[in-house]
């Protein structure tokens, strides 16, 4: 009986990562084929003659596609980073703030910043728009990292705070009796001791940061602030679906988030899984 | 207690300084804020959103030297552009000078009162004249965008594989297109020898308007309401056709999935189908006569379309470009397009005049003259006929302009016709739904 358990659960996993793997699969065995072997009969499902054709008409060279993605990559990259630090920074001193800090309407509030993460996203869109439009904030850095850090601080503020309550307080007051101050306890005790979470927390919202499509097309107008993932849309034609460049667009795309995730996915688990167990 | 508020306030002004530091870094790329209107046309900078490549850069120069207005080109997919429209035009927010008017949007459009009327800053009964498809931009007797190229569905065949099929003549009428199908099919030149793509997507909804005027019928009235709700209408007509066809086995079964551009691509420009009754215009010279793309280099011809007695209609599908309300420029801008749409330029766009000059994706000019001189200089593959089918024969698929509730109209075609190709509802159910969708929206 356990070893027909043990047969079902790696059929399952099977499955799994199947469903979650040809595509990316497919992506990349697109991305090394011409366009010839790409649209031939039957498919290939593996490269015939591996070529690195597509990747080098879209990263070399001195056109007009490489240099969009040249660009939207840094603009990726700063968006991503800076939201991902200001995140970070305000989810921390929040997250602090509600765990320990005793004040009125304390919980109200904190439920009120989770409750925000119900509203779907994209009823947001225009306001945001408007107001950013308001303040000349669209087509800036400003502007996205701004929204993104609207967007993402009270995931990050919840797992943070989940985070922070499985901290025992004994150590904070005695740092306390000791003479030091919020900020110092903050800082020299809680911080060191809740790292892997803010670790945690800073990458869950990048890899948020590096997904995100509506928002920056919407809020940006040009390729000095458009990110990768809506350079790559531009790629398609009117007419004709270049299937070689924009899946090797898309493996570029995917290459930064995928390293992440392999290399710190157990900072990942461990950020969603916070506070699940005391 | 003093302590504690201190530190709250040094954890507030602490955050806020952080925000208003990285704000002020961050800070990246040209404005975009609000916008107030100006009629400068000299000294200005533009910005172009549309979903193509730009003119050359030398191109754009020459407008610059000649006019004082720098163009700023902002290239996006279609479809992410017209969420950036729909988002500014909800919004009422400015985003670009000038931007991209589809046919299937003007309803839309116009009713939100996001473009300006072209005849403000142009000559469009003038234009008209040689703009044929310019009647598909003029909802409400405004015309709100001005079409810069040229697109509307037509016929394609690859004459190789009729030829193989012992086909001398090609068909001028859907019954002999439909015999010719067949023939091809039993004579084992291709096992399928038609292209639809039935994928539920805007495609299947175009091919089915132009299959509708083949048949010679119109899909709604002045009113919106349906004209194809009754076995005997030429658009119930159309849908049993289209369905009959991939129950017949005339159409790959893998098509139910498959999307037009991809048809295209990959069965078209193949030879694994024989032809595609509601192609792009234009399809020949960009796909399937480009050698890195395509097997059937030199196959492939235009056909006028096999109607019920003769040729018929071809449904126009063109992009405009027009001017936004919140447009910062929209005087510089109306020159930028009087340019742009100027039948020299639209040649070279296309190549009449040398590789230099051409704009990449661009193949078919909107204004006869630039298609007369594409033709006259032998640059454009099929030219003669597509000019005669432009001038002659390109109608809008919807005389009044499309609807402001095209899109849920749309949605409800693709995904009744490709349940019937499906199987799970029968062509009578399917058009019943799309009738009442018809009905319920133009109420």
């Amino acid at each position: 009986m356990p070893q027909r358990r043990s047969w079902g659960r790696r059929l399952g996993v099977l499955f799994i990562l199947l469903w979650s793997l040809v595509p990316l699969y497919w992506a990349l065995n697109t991305s090394l084929q011409t366009d010839a072997q790409i649209s031939s009969k039957p498919a290939h499902y593996v490269p015939p003659s591996p070529t690195l054709h597509n990747f080098h008409s879209l990263l070399v060279g001195s056109g007009e596609i490489p240099s969009t993605i040249r660009r939207s990559t840094i603009n990726i990259f700063v968006e991503c980073t800076a939201a991902t630090i200001i995140t970070v920074v305000l989810a921390t001193l929040a997250a602090y703030a509600f765990a320990r800090m005793k004040f009125r309407g304390r919980t109200l509030l904190f439920y009120a910043v989770l409750a925000t993460m119900a509203f779907p996203a994209y009823t947001t869109l225009i306001p945001l728009y408007r107001i950013m439009s308001m303040f000349s904030l669209v087509n800036t850095y400003t502007g996205i990292v701004l929204v993104y850090v609207s967007g993402f601080l009270p995931l990050a503020t919840w797992i943070l705070h989940s985070y922070m309550t499985t901290l025992p307080v004994a150590i904070e007051e005695a740092g306390q009796v000791d003479g030091a101050g919020r900020m110092q306890v903050l800082w020299r005790i809680v911080l060191p001791l809740a790292w892997p979470g803010v670790v945690s927390t800073a990458i869950i919202t990048f890899l948020f940061a590096w997904a995100q499509f509506l928002f920056p097309l919407v809020l940006s107008s040009d390729d000095s602030t458009q990110p990768l993932t809506v350079a790559i849309a531009a790629l398609q034609g009117r007419h004709t679906v270049p299937f070689g460049l924009l899946s090797s667009a898309g493996v570029f795309a995917i290459a930064v988030p995928a390293v992440i995730a392999v290399l710190l996915n157990r900072y990942i688990v461990n950020g969603l899984l916070s506070g699940s167990v005391k | 207690m003093t302590s504690l508020r201190h530190t709250r306030n040094v954890l507030l002004a602490g955050a806020l300084t952080l925000v208003s530091v990285v704000a002020a870094g961050c800070s990246g790329g040209g404005g975009g804020g609000s916008s107030s209107a100006s009629d400068k046309t000299t000294g200005v900078t533009i910005t172009v959103a549309l979903p193509t490549a730009p003119p050359p850069q030398a191109s754009l120069d020459a407008f610059t030297k000649s006019t004082g207005i720098t163009v700023k080109w902002t290239n996006l997919d279609w479809d992410s552009l017209q969420t950036k429209i729909a988002a500014a035009a909800t919004a009422k927010t400015y985003f670009a000078d000038a931007t991209d008017v589809d046919w299937s949007r003007v309803g839309q459009l116009s009713k939100l009162n996001w473009f300006y009327p072209m005849e403000k800053y142009l000559d469009t009964t003038a234009l008209a004249s040689q703009m044929p498809q310019i009647s598909s931009f003029s909802p409400g007797g405004h015309v709100i965008g001005i079409p810069y190229d040229a697109s509307f569905l037509v016929t394609t065949v690859n004459k190789k594989l009729f030829d193989q099929a012992g086909i001398t003549s090609m068909p001028t009428t859907l019954d002999q297109y439909t015999a010719d199908l067949r023939q091809i099919k039993s004579k084992g030149v291709v096992q399928y020898p038609l292209n639809i793509p039935f994928a539920a997507a805007e495609g299947l909804s175009t091919y089915w308007y132009q299959t509708t005027a083949a048949f010679g019928g119109t899909i709604l009235d002045a009113n919106g309401k349906p004209q194809f709700a009754t076995p005997d209408t030429p658009g119930y007509q159309a849908a049993q056709w289209m369905v009959d066809a991939i129950k017949q086995g005339l159409v790959p079964p893998g098509n139910i999935n498959v999307p037009d551009t991809q048809a295209q691509q990959t069965l078209m420009a193949k030879g694994t189908v024989a032809t595609t009754f509601a192609d792009y215009s234009g399809n020949v010279g960009s796909l399937y006569n480009v050698p890195a793309s395509s097997s059937v280099v030199g196959q492939v011809q235009y056909l006028s379309t096999p109607g019920v007695s003769g040729a018929g209609p071809n449904m126009s599908n063109p992009d405009g470009i027009g001017i936004p309300v919140k447009a910062k420029y929209p005087a510089a801008a109306a020159k930028f397009i009087e340019w742009f749409t100027s039948a020299s330029n639209q040649a070279d766009f296309a190549g009449a005049n040398g590789p230099d000059k051409v704009m990449p994706g661009y193949f078919l000019p909107s204004q006869l003259a630039g298609v007369t001189e594409l033709t006259e200089k032998g640059k454009l593959i099929g030219g003669q006929q597509l000019s005669d089918l432009l001038k002659n024969s390109a109608k809008p698929i919807f005389a009044q302009g499309a609807p402001s509730w095209y899109p849920e109209f749309s949605k409800s075609v693709y995904t009744n016709l490709h349940a019937a190709a499906t199987g799970s509802m029968s062509v009578a159910d399917a058009i019943k739904a799309i009738a009442s969708t018809a009905n319920e929206l133009s109420s």
